[in-house]
Formats: C-alpha cells, sequence, structure tokens
C-alpha cells in the first residue's frame, strides 16, 4: 500500500514541472483570454481594463474587416486544403516504383522544410511586377505580365499558390509513409485475382489509407484557419482586404492596434471555438475515435 | 585550502562589486533607421563617459512600437532610451519621462549649448511634444520628396516634344494636376518615344504606405487657404485628416478630389498596388521611372545605381506636387520607468546636439532636425537642397495622427482606399462617410 502511494507520489513529482509548465502557458493564458474578450483593454489607451460584457462579440458581427477576413479564409479552406489532398495523393501513388524515387522523395519535401517566413519572401520576389521570374516566364509566351500582388483575384491566387506548394508535401510524406506500409502481398494476391491497377488503389490501398487521410484533413484545416505568415510576408492582406486571413487580423487587431487585447481575444476565443467544433465534428464524422482508438 | 577559498571570494566579489559601481549600462532601442547614427554618437558619448555603457538594439517597426507599449504600460523598464514613431506619440506619451521637468529637476545636467531653440518649431513639436509635455527630443526630420530624372527634364528633344504635345513647357510638376501630364509623358504605352517604361513610381499597397501617400494627395486641399477655411487650421496632434475640432475632413469633396487625383495616376505607374518601398525603389534606380516620390533613405542606395550616374547631374529633388508632403521622422525619448534617467537624459542630449545632428546627415542620411546644420557651410556644400527643399516640405509638411488611437483608424482607411483603388467601392463622399463613422466609433471607444 505505502509503496504504491509512494509511487503514485513520485510519478507526481515527475511530471510536476509539466504540469506548472501547462498551466502557466496554456491554462492560465486561456482563461485569461476568455475573461479579457469580455473586456474593454488596450493598451494604447492607458486605462483599466473595462467590463463590457459582449460588446466585443457583437463588434465582431459588424466588423466588415472580420467578415472579409473570414470569407477569405473560407476561400482558401474550400480550394488550399481539398487540392492539397488531392496532390499529396496523387504524387504519392504517381512516385511509387518510379526510377530516382528516392532523389524524387527527398526533394519533394524541401519546400515544407523551409520557414514560411522565408519562403514568403522568397515567393514575394517571384511575383515582382517587374523584374520577378513568373512574370519574365510568362513574357515568353507573349502574355501580358500579371499584378499577383495588386490584382484582387490574382493576389488570393497567389496566397493559394504559395500553401499548396509549401504544405502539399506533407500529405504527400505522410500518405507516402503510409503506402510503404500496406503490405504488399494484399495488393499483388488482388492483381493476382485480375484486379486492375487502378482497382487496387481504389478498393484496396486507399480504404486502408482513410484513417491517415482524415488526419491530414484534420491538421490541414487547423492550419489553414491559422494561416498568418504568408500573408503577412506577402500580401499584407492587400488589395484591398482580398488576403486578409482571420489569424493575420487577430494579430493586427492584438499588436499593430497598439494592442487592443480585448477584442483580439474575442477575436481569438472565436477561432479557438470554431478550430474545437470543427475537429470534434471532424472526428465524428469520420469516425476517427473508431479507427485511431481515441 | 581554506585561506585559497576565501582569498579567491574576496577577490570575486571585489571585481564583481568593482563591475557593477563601474557602469552604467543604457539600454537604447533603435528603428533601423536610425541604428547606424545612433551607434556612433553612442560610441562618442562613451569615449567622453567612460563610466557608461549605451548598447544599441535595433528593432524593426512593427516590433519596435509594441514592444515599447508593452514595456512601459507593464512599467518594467528595459529600455532607458528609444527613439520613437511621431505617429505614436499619443500612445507612448504616458510612459515617457517628461524632459522639460526632468531639465528643471536637474539644471546640472543641461548642457548650456543645446540651444533648445534652434530646433525647426515643426519638427521641434511633432518629434518633441504631445500636448504640453516633452516626451522626446527631435532626432530624424524627414518628411516625403519628389525625385525625378533631371537627365530628361533637361534634354531640350523632350522639352520641345513636351512643349508640342501639351502645350506648355516642360518642368518639374508642382500640383498633381501638371504630374499627371508629365506621367503621361513619360511612360511608353501612352508615348512610345519616352525614354522611361514609366511616368512615376507610386506605391498603393494595403499597408500604412498608402495611408501616407494619401495624405500627400490630401495635404494639398486640406492645406489650401479654402481647406483652411473649412475645415480649420491643423492640430499637430490629430494631424491633416481631422478638423480643428477633431473631427475626420477626408470625408469631403477634397478627399474624393484627393483620391481622384490618385486614381488618375495609376496608368502611369508600374503595378501600384503591388508595389511597397522597395520596389519603387528599384524601379527608379534602374531607370525605369521618370519621377517618384520617396524618402530620403532612398538616396543612398541611388548613389550607388549604376543607371543613375553622374547622380547628381542625373537626380533631382523637389518639394512634392501640391507642396504639403506627409511628414514622418523620429523622436528620441526617455522611459519613465527607467532608472538610468540621468545618464539617458545626458545621452539624447548629445545626441540631438548641434554635433550630433551634423554627423547624422552627413554620415548616415539622418534628415537634420536643426535650422544651424541645415545653414552649416560644410552640409550646405554637401546638400544645397536641405534649404531649399527640405526645409519648405518640413515646414508645409501635412502630418498624420498622433493621437493613440491611430493604428486603428488608418487601417480603417486604408482598406477603404484600397478597395476604392481597386474599383471595388466608388470614390465618393458616402464611401467615405462609413470611413469616418468607423472613425468616430473607434475614438469614442
Amino acid at each position: 500500500m505505502m509503496n504504491s502511494k509512494k509511487r503514485k507520489r513520485t510519478g507526481f513529482l515527475l511530471i510536476l514541472p509539466l504540469l506548472i509548465l501547462f498551466l502557466g502557458l496554456t491554462i492560465y493564458p486561456l482563461i485569461y483570454m476568455i475573461y479579457m474578450s469580455f473586456h474593454q483593454y488596450s493598451l494604447a489607451s492607458w486605462e483599466e481594463p473595462r467590463f463590457i460584457g459582449w460588446e466585443n462579440y457583437r463588434e465582431i458581427l459588424r466588423d466588415r474587416t472580420a467578415s472579409s477576413s473570414v470569407s477569405f479564409t473560407l476561400f482558401l479552406l474550400f480550394t488550399a486544403v481539398p487540392l492539397e489532398i488531392l496532390l499529396g495523393i496523387g504524387i504519392a501513388f504517381l512516385i511509387r516504383d518510379v526510377w530516382g524515387e528516392r532523389a524524387l522523395r527527398s526533394s519533394l519535401i524541401i519546400p515544407m522544410t523551409i520557414p514560411p517566413v522565408v519562403a514568403g519572401i522568397a515567393w514575394k520576389m517571384l511575383y515582382n511586377y517587374e523584374f520577378g521570374p513568373i512574370n519574365y516566364f510568362i513574357s515568353l509566351f507573349g502574355l501580358p505580365k500579371v499584378s499577383w500582388l495588386g490584382s484582387q483575384f490574382f493576389a488570393r491566387l497567389g496566397v493559394l499558390l504559395i500553401d499548396v506548394w509549401q504544405w502539399t508535401p506533407f500529405i504527400f510524406l505522410v500518405i507516402y509513409a503510409g503506402l510503404q506500409s500496406i503490405p504488399r502481398d494484399v495488393v499483388e494476391a488482388s492483381l493476382v485475382d485480375g484486379a486492375s491497377g487502378w482497382s487496387a488503389m481504389r478498393y484496396i490501398e486507399l480504404p486502408l489509407l482513410r484513417p491517415l487521410i482524415w488526419v491530414t484533413l484534420i491538421i490541414r484545416v487547423i492550419d489553414v484557419l491559422k494561416l498568418f505568415d504568408i500573408v503577412y510576408m506577402v500580401t499584407f492582406g492587400g488589395p484591398g482586404s482580398a488576403t486578409h486571413s482571420y489569424s493575420f487580423y487577430i494579430y493586427k487587431v492584438g499588436i499593430s492596434f497598439g494592442w487592443d487585447v480585448g477584442y483580439a481575444s474575442a477575436l481569438s476565443v472565436i477561432l479557438l471555438l470554431v478550430v474545437t467544433i470543427l475537429t470534434n465534428l471532424l472526428i465524428r464524422f469520420l469516425r476517427l475515435s473508431e479507427t485511431l482508438g481515441l | 585550502m581554506r585561506k585559497l577559498t576565501i582569498t579567491s571570494m574576496i577577490f570575486i566579489v571585489l571585481v564583481f562589486g568593482f563591475s557593477l559601481g563601474y557602469a552604467t549600462e543604457l539600454a537604447v532601442w533603435s528603428s533601423p533607421d536610425n541604428a547606424d547614427a545612433l551607434f556612433e554618437l553612442a560610441q562618442n558619448f562613451m569615449q567622453a563617459h567612460p563610466e557608461v555603457q549605451i548598447e544599441v538594439t535595433p528593432l524593426s517597426w512593427e516590433v519596435l512600437y509594441p514592444r515599447i507599449l508593452q514595456d512601459i504600460t507593464a512599467g518594467v523598464g528595459a529600455f532607458d532610451v528609444t527613439t520613437w514613431d511621431l505617429m505614436t506619440a499619443g500612445a507612448i506619451a504616458p510612459g515617457m519621462l517628461d524632459l522639460e521637468a526632468f531639465a528643471q529637476e536637474h539644471p546640472d545636467l543641461v548642457d548650456p549649448d543645446f540651444d533648445d531653440d534652434d530646433f525647426i518649431p515643426t519638427a521641434r513639436y511633432i518629434y518633441g511634444y504631445w500636448g504640453d509635455k516633452r516626451i522626446g527630443q527631435p532626432f530624424y526630420g524627414a518628411a516625403m520628396f519628389f525625385f525625378y530624372r533631371q537627365d530628361l527634364f533637361q534634354d531640350k528633344a523632350l522639352q520641345e516634344k513636351f512643349q508640342a504635345q501639351y502645350d506648355r513647357e516642360l518642368r518639374v510638376p508642382e500640383t498633381w494636376q501638371e504630374a499627371k501630364e508629365v506621367a503621361q509623358f513619360f511612360t511608353k504605352k501612352f508615348n512610345p518615344d519616352s525614354p522611361t517604361e514609366y511616368g512615376i513610381g507610386l506605391m498603393f499597397p494595403r499597408t500604412h504606405t498608402l495611408f501616407y501617400m494619401f495624405l500627400n494627395f490630401f495635404g494639398p486641399y486640406r492645406r489650401s487657404p479654402e481647406g483652411i477655411e473649412k475645415f480649420g487650421e491643423v492640430d499637430l496632434d490629430w494631424g491633416d485628416l481631422f478638423t480643428a475640432d477633431h473631427q475626420p475632413a477626408f470625408n469631403s469633396e477634397e478627399g474624393v478630389k484627393a483620391i481622384q487625383d490618385m486614381i488618375d495616376l495609376l496608368p502611369y505607374s508600374s503595378d501600384p498596388l503591388g508595389s511597397d518601398y522597395g520596389e519603387t525603389l528599384e524601379a527608379f534606380s534602374k531607370g525605369m521611372v521618370a519621377m517618384v516620390p520617396q524618402w530620403t533613405a532612398c538616396m543612398a542606395s541611388w548613389q550607388e545605381s549604376p543607371d543613375l550616374q553622374p547622380f547628381e547631374e542625373k537626380v533631382g529633388i523637389a518639394i512634392m506636387p501640391g507642396k504639403a508632403p506627409v511628414s514622418g521622422g523620429w523622436g528620441v525619448g526617455i522611459n519613465a520607468f527607467s532608472k538610468n534617467q540621468e545618464a539617458a537624459f545626458q545621452f539624447i542630449q548629445y545626441a540631438t546636439s548641434k554635433e550630433g545632428d551634423k554627423i547624422q546627415w552627413l554620415k548616415y542620411r539622418v534628415g537634420p532636425t536643426r535650422k544651424s546644420v541645415i545653414e552649416d557651410p560644410e552640409v550646405i556644400a554637401d546638400a544645397p537642397w536641405l534649404k531649399d527643399v527640405y526645409l519648405p516640405s518640413l515646414e508645409g509638411a501635412s502630418h498624420r495622427p498622433r493621437i493613440p488611437e491611430e493604428p486603428r483608424v488608418e487601417d480603417v482607411l486604408v482598406g477603404t482606399i484600397s478597395e476604392i483603388l481597386l474599383g471595388q467601392a466608388p470614390n465618393s463622399i458616402e464611401t467615405l462617410n462609413l470611413v469616418a463613422e468607423e472613425w468616430k466609433k473607434v475614438l469614442s471607444k
């Protein structure tokens, strides 16, 4: 009995530092954020926080920039994420067993290893209207230069392209690893039984990969909802409010506008709720708890 | 062994104690624009005051302002001295040391040759005061200027062609109306014989750049006799976008005209909505553009450009068309929570002295804020345009708001102007009224 108590105490002591860090760096800021979201508090105003109830939340509904940032984030969610998943799966299947597979595999994951801030600087140079290589290649075909950062359509397309370029390798890597773990004899047996390569992929490999696909989907959905760095580095939300992502808007309110802590907290609480609800819905809808034993 | 331990301990305590008592360490935060000059000024100051150690930390604009705010609201005192952008004056003022009150309390620290009246009056206020409180000393004077290709404007053949086409002589534009014609003349798309691809380099991205660029166009209307009559005198804390009684002034016929001037110039510029500082700087540097509104900081890069040589012959500097360029610039002040206020006071006094102001300009192109420096023979020989172009630009400049809510109201206006330039919103008083309503809401919080 004593031994068990002692073991429990030792175990508790061992996780205590982590627990303190978790409480201090995650739980406390979370509670503080929720608390501040009901207050009027900006560091630039030099006034004490003032309780204003739900006013910050009501303000979000009236805020034009907030709604346009939701619109751009949804645009990315419904374009970038499906594109990345389709391309990632496609590439994983296509490079299997081709000559130079290893070299291809290594080079394909390079974009994912580049810090988004560095990628942003590089893409901004690529998109440069006068001196950018992309417009140079376009001009070789006799086509007019494209204002990648100065038109609403192309700026949105530009951010979409960067996201797809950077995160398709992630999907590819996970699916490719999953493909390696599928027993070859199952696939070979189906081929011996007369299944075509397409049928084997559709009815054997893809169903076996489904849990991985759903997990990558959830990770990418969360990532897109948090998209900040590329927007900050390449378009700064413009032109107009074409590429204002929701997280970028939170940054502007929270930092650039002079630490409007109250309103930024309310915006963040909404984001947190959306991410949590969406993730849980996906887990339930896709029955991931059963598949992954969650 | 025991003796050795005790001796070592005494040695350590003595060395540590001596070093603690010896040096006052000043933490100086600076924007990158000011950092090089501050490094040298700090070196000079440390030679004269060996008891003071100064560490200058450059921080980008996006980082510096939030960190200053964070520090002074928390009362930490992580920095002793900082350069501050004139627009942030209202937000940081409560956390900055009142230099006039401090000088009265410490008359022994005041340099008798400092000569506060030597500062250009506008600079003295916008880089020094918030209301009645002296929160800084003027450090970096700046207004936007109109750079142009002097060699092209002096070209006889081009002058004749312009005369034939527009029935007036080719000259550096003094109004935005004139600028439109000249810009068209120098744009290849509209004049295949133009030596440059574009007439003007404009930067209208959705950043704070668009906010200050708008003032270059709105300022001339706001500061005209009709504008003063309609909106009242400009309050230097609230800036040109407000009326004398602190109501938005841009939601007016004048605001619509200013935006229309911007729209009219779009065809003569390379990708104006996708360009910022770097793009316009590069385009002018490569000789692709005939005219460009820019800050003095660009000159260092252009002076090295092979396409702009000889620089003195090829590049001219003029007052912005409309003669009400937007002001920029920095003050330097002391954290009210600094524990080294005396050393900090002496340092910023030296950094903004006549000697410091002259070094800053001659070596680092940091705009002078003192009249005596602009009239200094060495400075005149180096840059005669300071007297004819820089001084009137700074004195007649239009100003952004310096109120604490500036970043928020700026973003609202920038978003709408960007939409108007894109053609997503009409350029009308009704559109601008919506912005004005938003501003009032922000200000009433």
